[in-house]
């Protein structure tokens, strides 16, 4: 036993294997991805930068409640409303800070309208801060941008389902005028 | 004396037969020191590519068609870089060290005999010359690294100092083997006599001594798995920490132009340089009608494929465990080696 060993420590038969090893490898495929030349496809339900959806008429979803920011574990989400002609709300400033932001998540889980979205996009390196300040205009023009079509439709249907499509309000309920009533 | 009278006194056939050796000198030096530096550049390159693919990665592939550009843009930026110099520095070394330690390995290349009759000095101590010139380029490692006034780059020189002290012995015993079979120190000879043995190469005969040989020439070039003097996990980057732009590229030269003269001493020493052995050509005779410098070549390239096959493969040593495996190993078994040459060359008289 020990004679072999010693036979295999002077002809380096380990060293001649992790050399074999090396060798092989070198003709196997590169695992490298070339990234800005060949990028990833996105799962979906990714959860990139924010934007702020539409419905079909063009408008803000949004109603103001507030829940997106109080889930908010960072709170870089600060809404501003004021009250509009016959006592509607009137969302006046939606902004995020985007450099802040976690992207748990929860405030698109927490939309009962699906107004808050997390696109696919992730790309958005910049030189300044000023850029990763999104506001109101930025994220609805991020929806234009990412969610063009029926993409924003199935991202609503298919991955963040918004609760109000699901739950509907009491009778008697005081709730958004936008929340369906129980016959 | 008028104008006439002096320019005959100095053009006479004998100082033209000068001029004539000196420009032929000349345009040697020039088309050597062309092609090394350019097989320097794609060393380079050929080293990122084997090491990348064998870590399943990619290497160098932007510049260029397979990043075939690479080494260009590296020498571009490395030349436009800012040249920092420490305050504490001693100056004048600090100017000097890489100059010397490139000067020292790229000289070597002058004895080099690449093919038949192509080499810049055919001297007759032409391996005394590599051992005394791969010994230079110490200086300007240990230089470097104490001129730099950094304990990093101090640290590395003084490891390099020691390391190439201690292998220089087993590299000079190593090759006292394929001196006593050759019966000379001049490289042409030793290929020719390579060329009249049996084998054809010295390497199957000297094999302890080819063993010894690649692993000192490893150590002596400061290469996997002998980089102590350049450990980055533990010296930052060695000898040169303190050194920036083409300063350190000067560095960067030398150290690939001694691994690329490493593997011709290999291949001029035990792989038979130019020619390839005879029992090849007498199955294969068309093999002869290629000429001498591509066999050549391709045994420093596959000698450079080894640096750097070992360089993938391995981890690096320990202090210690360097210095015993050079003088508890190595020198013992060069030694063996130059007594069992010697037994058999005067036992055997005309095996060797």
């Amino acid at each position: 036993m020990r004679t072999q060993k010693l036979i295999q420590k002077m002809l380096f038969i380990e060293i001649l294997k992790g050399m074999a090893l090396t060798f092989r490898t070198m003709f196997t495929h590169p695992v490298t991805r070339r990234y800005p030349k060949v990028k990833r496809p996105v799962m979906p339900g990714f959860r990139g930068l924010h934007a702020l959806a539409k419905n079909d008429e063009g408008k803000l979803k949004c109603v103001g409640c507030g829940l997106c920011g109080a889930y908010c574990p960072s709170k870089c989400i600060h809404i501003y409303t004021s009250e509009g002609e016959d006592h509607t709300k009137v969302v006046d400033r939606y902004e995020i800070e985007v450099l802040r932001c976690v992207y748990c998540g929860f405030c698109v889980e927490a939309c009962p309208f699906g107004a808050i979205t997390l696109s696919e996009h992730y790309e958005y390196s910049d030189y300044s801060r000023e850029p990763f300040y999104m506001t109101k205009e930025k994220l609805l023009s991020n929806w234009d941008k990412y969610f063009a079509g029926e993409k924003g439709k199935r991202y609503l249907r298919d991955f963040w389902r918004p609760k109000t499509a699901d739950f509907a309000g009491a009778e008697d309920q005081a709730t958004f005028s936008k929340v369906r009533r129980k016959k | 004396m008028n104008m006439m009278g002096i320019f005959e006194k100095i053009v006479t056939p004998g100082s033209i037969d000068v001029a004539v050796r000196i420009l032929i000198i000349l345009v040697k030096i020039a088309i050597v020191v062309g092609i090394a530096l350019l097989h320097v550049a794609y060393a380079t390159y050929w080293e990122r590519k084997v090491i990348g693919h064998m870590q399943v990665r990619l290497g160098p592939i932007e510049v260029g068609w397979h990043g075939m550009l690479q080494p260009f843009a590296d020498g571009v930026k490395l030349f436009f870089k800012e040249d920092i110099i420490p305050a504490n520095a001693d100056k004048p070394l600090f100017y000097l060290s890489p100059v010397i330690f490139f000067v020292a390995a790229l000289s070597s290349l002058s004895v080099l005999p690449f093919f038949n009759d192509f080499v810049i000095a055919n001297i007759n101590i032409g391996l005394l010359f590599l051992f005394a010139m791969s010994s230079l380029g110490a200086y300007g490692i240990v230089l470097s690294g104490w001129s730099s006034n950094s304990k990093y780059a101090f640290l590395g020189g003084l490891r390099s100092a020691s390391q190439v002290i201690s292998y220089e012995i087993a590299m000079g015993l190593s090759l006292v083997g394929v001196m006593m079979m050759a019966g000379s120190l001049n490289l042409t000879d030793i290929v020719n006599a390579q060329h009249s043995y049996p084998t054809g190469m010295y390497a199957i005969p000297q094999i302890l001594g080819f063993f010894v040989f690649i692993a000192a020439a490893f150590a002596e070039t400061n290469r996997l798995p002998f980089d102590l003097p350049e450990a980055e996990s533990e010296l930052v980057a060695g000898y040169f920490t303190e050194y920036s732009g083409f300063r350190f590229a000067l560095f960067f030269l030398g150290e690939y132009t001694g691994m690329i003269v490493m593997s011709s001493i290999a291949a001029v020493c035990f792989l038979g340089g130019w020619t390839i052995p005879r029992f090849v050509t007498d199955v294969l005779p068309f093999l002869s009608v290629v000429p001498g410098i591509v066999w050549f070549l391709l045994k420093v390239y596959a000698f450079m494929f080894l640096y750097y096959w070992v360089r993938a493969t391995l981890p690096r040593y320990r202090y210690d465990q360097l210095m015993s495996i050079g003088w508890k190993i190595l020198i013992p078994l060069a030694l063996l080696n130059i007594v069992i040459t010697g037994f058999i060359k005067v036992m055997v008289e005309g095996l060797l």
